[in-house]
């Protein structure tokens, strides 16, 4: 203990001896941890409104299908479970919000076009929670029951059809016998959606028209389970599980969705691969300085070596003035990153560049959002790669001969 | 028993395309509470006996005991332990570790050997004033002469109560007021803690002061004088 | 001037740990930006050519509006002999007429509504890919035949295979009732699922019969030698179009704006990551030649005082800088290049890229690109940002006073 503290007041003392050096290395650590966890909140921000905007379309952190469902989106694949029986079976602790819906592929017909659509039918007040819009912000209004006659589509699909509020549209399907099955509607709303794919993609009826349209019963193709947090979906998943029971296909959204799935682990893949890049430009100058350090203490070395200092010490104390430089380096960079996301935590405006947002299936708004645990990697990565670079330096300054090093000029 | 044995040491550098024989068949003996001189021109050798009997520096051949242990086959490490706990040393510059002040500086030798805190504050505090420099204790080694810095360097030596004090050149750097000073204090130092004290040099203040003389060249022993009769 | 640069070159390697520490900062940034920039551009071109060899073509002509709107009636009246005209003055055989128009597809037991491309069997091989992907059956022939080709998905959602008939119904140009049936004679698989889901091809002569387009179709597409040839191929399109036409040249970024901006957002986080890189290169520079410039305060202090000037030995500074930094372009340069020229031939790929690579038409594996702009942009602005980096240190040698200098010890 007592030899501890001699080592680290030496290391300390030695770091502020040739202080610019030492800013300078401070400055660089800050600025290499600052990029490291700005640039990872940037990322994990996109990857976070990119999953969540998706999970909000597709939508459903957990979804049960028929299993030929996901082959052959169709009618026949429908599943018989009603939404009274999962109501009733249902353990609602970790799921936030659930839905059944009726979806299959239709057409819809203005009087001037026609053009492909996903119909959904829902159940207004489970699909609340769920939606990707805001009912009260729909132009119109939105269903407002399972037996709603009305029709809510998108904004730009409007604009294509050359409808609007208040005419009609045809619907237009197959039963399960493969007839025509079809149904005109009178627009009543129109909702907005963060892209204009979205917006041309979905229609909305109420379920129980949707079942009469289609002849189907009681049945309805999709049931979906939403929790909290899309990163945890397990336990919404052995929800599901006992709710709807066996025989039919259950899976979570990155099953559903690989292209978000694979998104996940890039990022996460990249976040590391980018701190050790970072760290690693960090680390000559980390070197550098260790070396011209004790270098430049080759003298003093020897006489502690000759006083009888033993050369793990002389090693510890290196590493010790390393890891300071490096916590010092660590706490500006960290304190940095906290200082320049947060205020930018409400939204960065990246609608120049908006479509081509689209394209990677992001929005035109940025959310950096600061993990404790991404700060935390990036800190122990470099801590220990810091430990470990700093290690060769500190090792060749404890193998000098006292009596070499204290004569050097 | 002797507080410093030698046996046939030598030791054999290479400068160039040159072998030097730096210890050519020394041998000596130092009795406990001796104060020698060695002295010897550059390269006489001098530097080199002293390393060698602080462990410094290994021999080619031949035996070093300090205090009747044999050291010239001691591990590494084992060395270190010596030299922390039975030898003092004072080197002629850089004596001083530039980032402690001079009670630190004092107080370090014995902080890695592990004395508690207020124990060695006591002892640093009360040999800085046997050595005269009370005052000083929060200076660094750049706010000081040279002569200061050496009286610290003597202070860290002795501090510890080792039994051997070992000192090389340590006037080379200071004028001859202050030398005689350094002198003055290491003889004091030898009558009050019974250390054994060598100091290596050629001044020939220091071969004065000492009570046995003893003279090199081409590391060989060529003349050895006892001085207290004289 | 010569023994200036015997004098510099001597003084960098002094401390040739020091030296190779740093320029190996340089070298591992330059290498890392030379592989990361020419991997970009390669993915960047692989995007725009594969995006742009679906359907697109670097430029097509459309009535106005259409591009936006795709309505039927937005038509290019007499686009057969239009296309010739074009074919004519471009003198080149990489010019398509096509007719667009959203139709019903049935099959015995499933209906889609799905696009369908009237296409010119005969040029559309040309500027589109698809009828080399038409892996199973073949491709178009007969301008007027009853066929159809259409992507993998979308037969396996019909359950039809290469021979049978299917029947296509929606509505022609003046909005009356259209409806064919015809034969499947070859499936694609583009690898793209929204493509493969929901198109496909028949003859424009037949297309032009079925939707009674009276002669008219949706787009002429065009292909000219490169991206950057575009302007000068608009201008020689123009000319052949009919003086009282309102029909409008759309270049491929217009017809595709997220594909520009994409690739943008995608550039401005790379070129964020590259400063940071350069910015770490650069801190370990200055410190470095702060180092270098410090220690040898003494002698400097030695050679002014003998009436050399610290312009002068400013310019020495710099010139060793300018050394290190040349030394660093030159070894990672090769280095880069070494590295990237492996991969252009083998190919990167990584967990994830299989997704990727799916939703935005890329292949599984990505081959860098080299050429002067990859291989030099990145390093020479690390060499700038070193230089830089120098002149504080080169500066710092105008204030000091030859005594003081020599009086450090």
């Amino acid at each position: 203990m007592r030899l501890l503290r001699i080592l680290f007041r030496l290391a300390w003392r030695n770091l502020w001896r040739n202080h610019r050096r030492t800013i300078i290395m401070l400055g660089a650590i800050g600025v290499g941890v600052w990029a490291m966890i700005f640039m990872t909140a940037l990322t994990r921000g996109m990857v976070d409104q990119m999953i969540v905007d998706s999970i909000g379309v597709l939508p459903g952190h957990v979804q049960v299908h028929h299993p030929d469902y996901q082959d052959d989106p169709s009618i026949s694949n429908r599943m018989l479970i009603s939404a009274d029986d999962i109501s009733e079976r249902l353990d609602t602790g970790a799921v936030k919000a659930w839905a059944s819906r009726v979806r299959v592929p239709a057409i819809i017909t203005s009087e001037r076009e026609s053009r492909g659509v996903t119909l959904l039918g829902v159940d207004p007040e489970a699909e609340r929670e769920i939606s990707f819009f805001d009912y009260d912000e729909v132009d119109g209004r939105f269903l407002t029951d399972v037996n709603d006659k009305g029709i809510v589509i998108g904004k730009k699909l409007a604009k294509t059809l050359e409808t609007e509020v208040g005419k009609r549209v045809v619907l237009m399907s197959q039963d399960p016998d493969n007839e025509i099955a079809d149904r005109g509607f009178r627009v009543v709303g129109l909702y907005t959606a963060k892209t204009k794919a979205v917006e041309e993609a979905y229609a909305y009826v109420g379920r129980r028209t949707a079942q009469t349209m289609l002849r189907i019963g009681d049945a309805t193709s999709e049931v979906v389970f939403l929790g909290d947090d899309y990163r945890n979906v397990d336990p919404i998943y052995d929800v599901a599980v006992s709710a709807v029971g066996e025989g039919l296909s259950i899976r979570p959204w990155y099953d559903i969705d690989t292209y978000l799935g694979a998104m996940l682990g890039v990022m996460d893949g990249f976040v590391l691969v980018w701190v050790v890049v970072i760290f690693l430009a960090l680390s000559f100058g980390l070197v550098n300085t260790l070396v011209m350090a004790v270098f430049e203490r080759v003298r003093e070395i020897g006489l502690m070596l000759a006083l009888g200092m033993k050369p793990g010490s002389i090693l510890g104390q290196i590493v010790i003035e390393s890891m300071l430089l490096i916590t010092f380096g660590l706490a500006i960079g960290n304190a940095l990153a906290w200082a320049t996301v947060v205020p930018l935590e409400s939204g960065i405006d990246v609608s120049i560049v908006g479509d081509g947002m689209e394209m990677w299936g992001m929005s035109s708004m940025l959310y950096p959002k600061l993990y404790v645990s991404d700060m935390v990697l990036a800190s122990s990565v470099v801590l220990l790669l810091g430990f470990l670079a700093s290690l060769s330096p500190a090792w060749r300054a404890s193998r000098y001969e006292p009596v070499e090093a204290i004569t050097k000029v | 028993m002797s507080a410093v044995r030698c046996v046939d040491l030598c030791k054999t550098y290479r400068q160039g395309d040159q072998d030097i024989k730096a210890l050519d068949h020394v041998s000596i003996e130092i009795d406990k509470g001796g104060f020698v001189c060695l002295s010897a021109p550059s390269g006489g050798g001098k530097t080199t006996l002293l390393n060698a009997i602080g462990g410094l520096d290994i021999p080619d051949s031949g035996e070093v005991y300090v205090d009747g242990q044999r050291i010239d086959n001691l591990s590494k490490g084992d060395l270190a332990d010596l030299r922390l706990r039975q030898i003092g040393f004072v080197f002629q510059a850089y004596n001083l570790i530039p980032v402690l002040t001079a009670q630190e500086n004092v107080e370090f030798v014995m902080q890695v050997q592990g004395v508690a805190t207020s124990e060695r504050n006591e002892k640093a505090k009360e040999i800085l004033k046997e050595v005269g420099l009370e005052g000083l204790e929060n200076r660094r080694p750049a706010e000081m002469s040279g002569g200061q810095q050496q009286r610290v360097a003597v202070a860290r030596a002795v501090a510890s109560r080792p039994a051997l004090i070992l000192a090389d050149e340590p006037t080379a750097n200071l004028d001859s007021k202050t030398s005689d000073g350094l002198m003055e204090l290491f003889t004091e130092l030898n009558e009050n803690h019974s250390s054994t004290f060598i100091i290596a040099s050629h001044d020939q203040r220091v071969m004065n002061y000492a009570k046995r003389l003893v003279r090199m060249l081409d590391g060989r022993i060529v003349e050895d004088i006892d001085q207290r009769a004289a | 001037m010569k023994i200036v640069f015997r004098l510099a070159w001597r003084n960098l390697w002094r401390q040739p740990r020091r030296t190779w520490l740093t320029t190996g900062a340089m070298i591992f940034a330059n290498m890392l930006l030379v592989f990361m920039i020419s991997l970009q551009f390669g993915m960047y071109s692989l995007m725009i050519d594969n995006a742009l060899q679906v359907f697109t073509g670097h430029m097509q002509v459309q009535a106005p509006l259409y591009n936006d709107e795709k309505k039927m009636r937005q038509t290019v009246p007499n686009i057969v002999p239009l296309a010739n005209a074009i074919r004519e003055e471009l003198q080149s055989d990489k010019v398509a007429a096509r007719g667009w128009a959203f139709a019903l597809a049935s099959s015995d037991d499933r209906s889609f509504g799905i696009g369908i491309y009237g296409v010119e069997p005969e040029f559309e091989n040309n500027v589109s890919n698809i009828p080399g992907l038409t892996s199973l059956g073949r491709y178009l022939g007969d301008n007027d035949a009853a066929e159809i080709v259409m992507g993998s998905v979308l037969a396996r959602n019909l359950h039809v295979e290469v021979g049978d008939e299917i029947t296509l119904m929606g509505s022609g140009v003046d909005g009356s009732f259209a409806a064919a049936v015809v034969n499947i004679v070859g499936i694609f698989d583009s690898g793209v699922t929204d493509i493969d889901r929901n198109i496909a091809e028949i003859p424009l002569g037949f297309f032009q019969d079925t939707f009674f387009m009276e002669g008219a179709g949706h787009q002429v597409v065009v292909f000219g030698d490169g991206l950057a040839a575009v302007p000068e191929l608009k201008s020689r399109v123009q000319s052949v179009l009919p003086g009282d036409s309102d029909l409008v040249m759309l270049d491929w970024d217009a017809l595709q704006p997220g594909l520009k901006q994409a690739i943008q957002a995608d550039m401005s986080s790379a070129f964020f990551m590259y400063f940071v890189l350069v910015i770490l290169v650069s801190f370990s520079v200055l410190n470095t030649q702060l180092m270098s410039v410090l220690e040898r305060t003494r002698e400097f202090g030695i050679v002014m005082a003998l009436g050399l000037k610290p312009g002068k030995l400013g310019r020495l500074v710099i010139l060793e800088t300018a050394m290190m930094g040349l030394l660093g372009v030159v070894l990672g340069v090769a280095a880069g290049a070494l590295v990237t020229a492996w991969f252009t031939t083998n190919g990167l790929a990584f967990p994830g890229m299989d997704e990727m690579a799916a939703k935005f038409n890329l292949p599984a594996r990505m081959y860098p690109q080299i050429n002067a702009l990859t291989l030099l942009a990145g390093p020479i602005t690390v060499f700038i940002f070193t230089m830089l980096a120098s002149i504080y240190p080169a500066v710092r040698l105008h204030w000091q006073n030859p005594v003081d200098a020599m009086r450090v010890a």
